[in-house]
């Protein structure tokens, strides 16, 4: 069984190979079966090696083969089946075929070779992805990461044709990069400090690193995933990135690759836990960017940016989770969010669909008694994000919530305040979406439909997901020993309770109690958007004052093209026009210059005239005699002739 | 020993053959078959199966490197007369004695590398000398090769002179023309006498100028230009690296170590130099690549001179690692040229294009010259630049060498520029569909030695 578990990434690397290479030969019913099937694949053996972890615990490490054998320095290419690891491949493998089966409705337009390529490039990715959180050791994991976003963007790009998406690709693979340089900074911290990058050697010498290197290690690993999972200051990519086809944000940009980062700091947690320092500053940026991306959110009017800034603010609370040190709650809310974020984004691309291309809610509107099942997924999707009880996420975001309050009540108020924002926006967007008067083109409402089976079914399984998903952890104050997720996953983060050992500050009616207040509050908010946006009418007025910094996105992008990009522009600009061309070019077509001279010059000792050589090689025979005509061979000579 | 008398036969025997045979196109097969034969029996011999047990007095002595030169330069041989055997026999009329003259050549080259007398070495300079004064001058109505073929006669013969004026030198110094008495003269020797250290420098720069290396080279140019093409390539190739195993036979580590008066590196270092220099700059602004393949000699030339100036065993082992894969690549390039119609850099404009696979074994074996990873011809250099840093000082030279094989790689790309990228209908000859296979042969010898160097110097010395 233990030897399986190479398969789950192999599924799809093959599924990869067939659709990349014979793409132009192959047609789309194989195609889509080959790209979907491969993952169903890979889903059944992650589900065989859960069950197998749940009963027995971790997997021992699977070693393949040595990846980098130097002397003393050795990299394994090897695999580790863990709770968390595990846990991780179901979601990845199970909402990866949901959204694969999606796929092949969704992008019957294109041409066969460019469905070929899409499926190549999301096979790919969930092989990358698959890599990513089965390596035993940090290696591994950034050939996952780099893999992941190189797929990304490839995926974003896909439409190569259009100049804009092609930007939003490379913005998004820049951004990615900055945060893959700390990524690989610590690795070779690590690697200095430990001489191993193995995770069970390097938590289990934790004691040999000093203060310092924790917290250089632990930041620049913070800062890789800052890139990776969409965080202040390196989140702006995320947004941009829903240039790419609504699966692909489904896939990557919500429910898996986006969480990269939060995996990375989940596996490290020891490394966290001994640097508080590091996890003041993640709760912080965690916090910071999930009521910062709330803001904006509220004012977006593209159906794919609202989606897009509430999961950098989702994101952002899974790092407050990790931040005041509730790994569990961070994880779970890493799988509650893949269940009803994945549901918003097929939702939204079922509603663009139907709309044939329109993404922007102001000229949608009544679209719930055209498309059923479109509507009632995406509510439930919506109460889940809202965190209304009992759907999923009310249970994650609340174990959140609760242990930043036990940290300091101050983050509490202000990650409160970004759910309200949640709510706010999420039903601003259902109601302007479903509700109301059909605001689009009459050639758009006679073309809406609902949509085929093969998106409908992947929307209604994430629904009942997103529904019931979060029944796995209730917390001890509803019902004790109910949380499931915690005890599954108690071994992964034991060495880090070990190490905290605090008792539980609140007590459990206090939670109740806070729980029941926002939740009040929430279905407020949620009542009061309804009425406000179904009846919604379109207007293009100009937004003023405060909309209009949030709908600009309080300018950050303007901010960092005039602070960053631009004076680098310049800089390269100068390095071009100036250093490199009367620079470089000149030193190095100065010395071509001066080997042609010399060439032009040398090449007139050959004359032709056997007298001349002769007398240049005698000429060289007496050269080389003086040369050597020392004081002792005078001497000698001298001593011969008297 | 079997290789030295089977060689001499053979020669007779191919001169005979004119007589006998008189289907001209037969005669490059049995030359072919008279080779192997060689080969085998050379091979032989260095597992210890000789055929011949003359007693030498020492005049000769055989050791695995110099028979495993032996291997070497029959099987670069072999590989030469099959794949341009058809073109010497168009070169003249009188085409048993070419392959006889090979012969002779080859007679003197296994003389090289296992003398142990001077005078056994002149005799060997000698046989392997005069059958290319010949070969020089066999196209008969070409003004270019008679001259071609009196000028390296006349400045052979010169040469000749100074090596014997070196050699009565030290017999001037030590009595005795035995290579093993010179050397422990030389090691025994607490003052220095001028006569040993003189005739050393004669034999030196005679020997300088049998390998073409500057300043002694003048002749080179000018001869493989002259001669006829498939001789060119014979010369530049077999015969070169024949006298580069003589050389470095000669200059064993003790006879330099022990005469400290003349600092023999910095000696070579000089030598080096300017061969590296000449070779390389003057390559830079040819027009015919038949030319800049012999300017391209002088500068391989300064690179096995490192053999010389390190003097230790990775010098050696390198040195035969170089002779094969500068053989091979040069004869490789030299197969392609001599089917070319026009053999200037505008020659080959286009050759992509009329002969793809030419051009690409052309492009492995110009790789290979410039020294690119992948290819023997690297592996080769790494040997020579290796066994320099080994001895520890001169890191310089290395510095310097790496510069000059850099700017080598810009005129080995012109060919592959004017192959690859420039427009042009290049013509050549008819190409058989044999002659592609032997190409694809050498070429794929040249990767394999690039990529697995180590594996076939183990084998050589099992």
């Amino acid at each position: 069984m233990n030897n399986l578990v190479y398969l789950i990434p192999f599924f799809p690397l093959l599924g990869f190979l067939i659709n990349g290479l014979f793409r132009k030969s192959l047609n789309k019913p194989l195609i889509g079966i080959i790209g979907s099937g491969s993952i169903l694949a890979s889903f059944v053996v992650s589900l065989l090696l859960f069950f197998q972890v749940k009963s027995n615990g971790a997997l021992p490490v699977q070693p393949l083969f040595s990846f980098i054998d130097v002397e003393s320095f050795k990299i394994a290419f090897a695999f580790q089946v863990d709770q968390l690891s595990s846990l991780f491949l179901l979601i990845i493998t199970g909402i990866g075929f949901l959204i694969h089966l999606y796929s092949t409705s969704y992008m019957h337009d294109e041409p066969a070779e460019h469905f070929g390529r899409y499926f190549a490039y999301l096979n790919l990715f969930v092989f990358s992805m698959l890599l990513l959180v089965l390596g035993a050791n940090y290696v591994i994991m950034f050939i996952g990461w780099e893999g992941v976003g190189l797929c990304s963007y490839l995926l974003i790009g896909f439409w190569f044709k259009n100049n804009n998406y092609n930007y939003a690709a490379k913005k998004a693979f820049v951004m990615n990069r900055i945060g893959d340089l700390g990524f690989l900074l610590a690795v070779f911290w690590i690697l200095a400090k430990l001489g191993t990058v193995e995770y069970y050697e390097v938590f289990a010498q934790t004691a040999k690193l000093s203060n310092a290197d924790i917290f250089g290690i632990t930041i620049l690993l913070f800062i890789g995933a800052t890139g990776k999972s969409a965080q202040i200051p390196l989140y702006t990519w995320l947004p941009d990135a829903m240039a790419g086809p609504t699966p692909v944000s489904a896939l990557i940009h919500a429910a898996t690759m986006v969480t990269a980062g939060i995996y990375m700091i989940a596996r490290s947690n020891i490394l966290y836990t001994m640097a508080p320092v590091t996890q003041v500053i993640i709760a912080v940026i965690g916090l910071a960017t999930a009521v910062f991306a709330a803001t904006i959110a509220l004012k977006q009017n593209d159906i794919k940016k609202v989606l897009a800034y509430s999961t950098v603010s989702q994101l952002g609370y899974m790092f407050l989770g990790l931040g005041v040190g509730a790994y569990t709650g961070a994880v779970f809310h890493v799988m509650t969010h893949a269940f009803f974020k994945a549901l918003l984004f097929l939702g939204a691309g079922s509603v663009i669909h139907a709309m044939g291309g329109e993404q922007d809610i102001r000229k949608m509107g009544g679209l719930a008694k055209k498309m059923p099942q479109t509507n009632w997924t995406f509510l439930v999707a919506c109460f889940a994000i809202a965190g209304v009880p009992p759907l999923s996420g009310f249970f994650s975001k609340d174990e959140i919530l609760a242990a930043a309050f036990e940290k300091n009540s101050l983050l509490y108020y202000i990650g409160v305040a970004g759910a309200l924002m949640t709510a706010f926006y999420m039903f601003r967007l259902y109601a302007m979406t479903f509700l109301g008067q059909f605001r689009g083109t009459h050639e758009q409402e006679h073309h809406l439909h609902e949509s085929p089976a093969a998106m409908t079914i992947p929307l209604i399984v994430l629904a009942i997901l997103a529904a019931v998903g979060g029944l796995i952890g209730i917390p001890e104050a509803i019902l004790p020993n109910a949380h499931k997720l915690e005890a599954f996953l108690e071994p992964v983060f034991e060495q880090s309770t070990r190490y905290v050992h605090e008792a539980h500050t609140v007590s459990h009616s206090t939670e109740l109690m806070l729980m029941g207040v926002v939740t009040v509050i929430i279905i407020g908010v949620i009542v009061a958007a309804w009425r406000k946006f179904s009846k919604y009418q379109y207007s293009d007025a100009e937004e003023t004052g405060l909309g209009k910094v949030l709908e600009n996105k309080w300018y950050v992008d303007e901010i960092y093209d005039a602070v960053i990009v631009n004076p680098l522009l310049k800089l390269a600009g100068f390095l071009k026009n100036v250093v490199e061309k009367s620079g470089i070019d000149g030193i190095v077509n100065g010395v071509g210059r001066f080997v042609g001279y010399s060439a032009r010059q040398l090449r007139l000792l050959q004359s032709g005239q056997v007298g001349n050589y002769i007398l240049f090689m005698v000429l060289s025979l007496v050269v080389l005699f003086l040369v050597f005509w020392n004081e002792t061979i005078i001497s000698e000579f001298l001593k011969k002739i008297f | 020993m079997n290789a030295i008398i089977l060689s001499a036969v053979l020669g007779v025997v191919m001169m005979f053959s004119s007589v006998f045979v008189k289907n001209k196109s037969a005669l490059k097969h049995i030359a072919a078959a008279g080779l192997l034969v060689l080969l085998i029996a050379n091979i032989a011999d260095t597992y210890g199966c000789s055929l011949f047990k003359i007693d030498l007095h020492n005049m000769l002595r055989f050791d695995k490197f110099g028979l495993f030169f032996n291997t070497i330069g029959i099987g670069a041989t072999l590989i030469y007369v099959v794949l341009s055997g058809r073109d010497i026999e168009k070169s003249g009329n009188y085409v048993a004695e070419y392959f006889a003259l090979i012969f002779f050549v080859l007679c003197g080259l296994t003389l090289l590398t296992s003398f142990g007398n001077l005078l056994m070495l002149f005799i060997g300079i000698e046989i392997l000398s005069i059958p290319l004064y010949i070969l020089t001058g066999s196209d008969k109505r070409n003004l270019k090769s008679n001259e071609a073929a009196i000028k390296y006669f006349l400045m052979g013969s010169f040469s000749t002179g100074i090596m014997l004026m070196g050699i009565a030198l030290i017999y001037g110094g030590t009595g005795s023309f035995q290579l093993e008495v010179v050397r422990s003269v030389f090691a025994s020797y607490k003052g220095v006498s001028f006569l040993e250290i003189a005739g050393l420098l004669f034999l030196l720069v005679a020997m300088a100028f049998k390998v073409s290396a500057a300043p002694f080279h003048f002749w080179t140019p000018d001869v493989y230009d002259g001669a006829p093409s498939v001789f060119t390539s014979f010369m530049a190739t077999v015969v070169k690296a024949a006298a580069f195993v003589a050389f470095i036979r000669l200059f064993d580590a003790r006879v330099t170590e022990t005469s400290a008066a003349v600092d023999w590196k910095m000696l070579f270092s000089i030598l080096i130099i300017s061969t590296l220099l000449i070779g390389n700059i003057t390559a830079v602004f040819q027009q015919s690549v038949k030319r800049m393949l012999a300017y391209s000699s002088i500068a391989q030339a300064g690179f096995m001179l490192f053999a010389l100036f390190s003097l230790n065993d990775m010098a050696k082992e390198g040195l035969l690692l170089y002779a094969a894969a500068y053989s091979l690549a040069t004869i490789g390039i030299f197969a392609i040229l001599i089917k070319m119609k026009d053999v200037s850099f505008e020659g080959y404009n286009g050759l992509a294009k009329t002969q793809p696979l030419l051009a690409a074994t052309n492009t492995i074996f110009l790789l290979s010259l410039a020294g690119i990873p992948l290819t023997a011809g690297f592996f080769a250099k790494y040997y020579m630049l290796a066994s320099v840093i080994k001895t520890g000082s001169y890191t310089w030279l290395v510095i310097f060498a790496v510069l000059f094989a850099a700017v080598s790689a810009y005129y080995y790309f012109r060919v592959i520029q004017a192959m690859y990228f420039k427009n042009g209908e290049a013509q050549t000859d008819t190409i058989t569909p044999g002659f592609k296979a032997g190409m694809v042969i050498v070429a794929a010898i040249i990767v394999i030695v690039g990529i697995l160097p180590q594996t076939i110097l183990n084998w050589f010395y099992f």
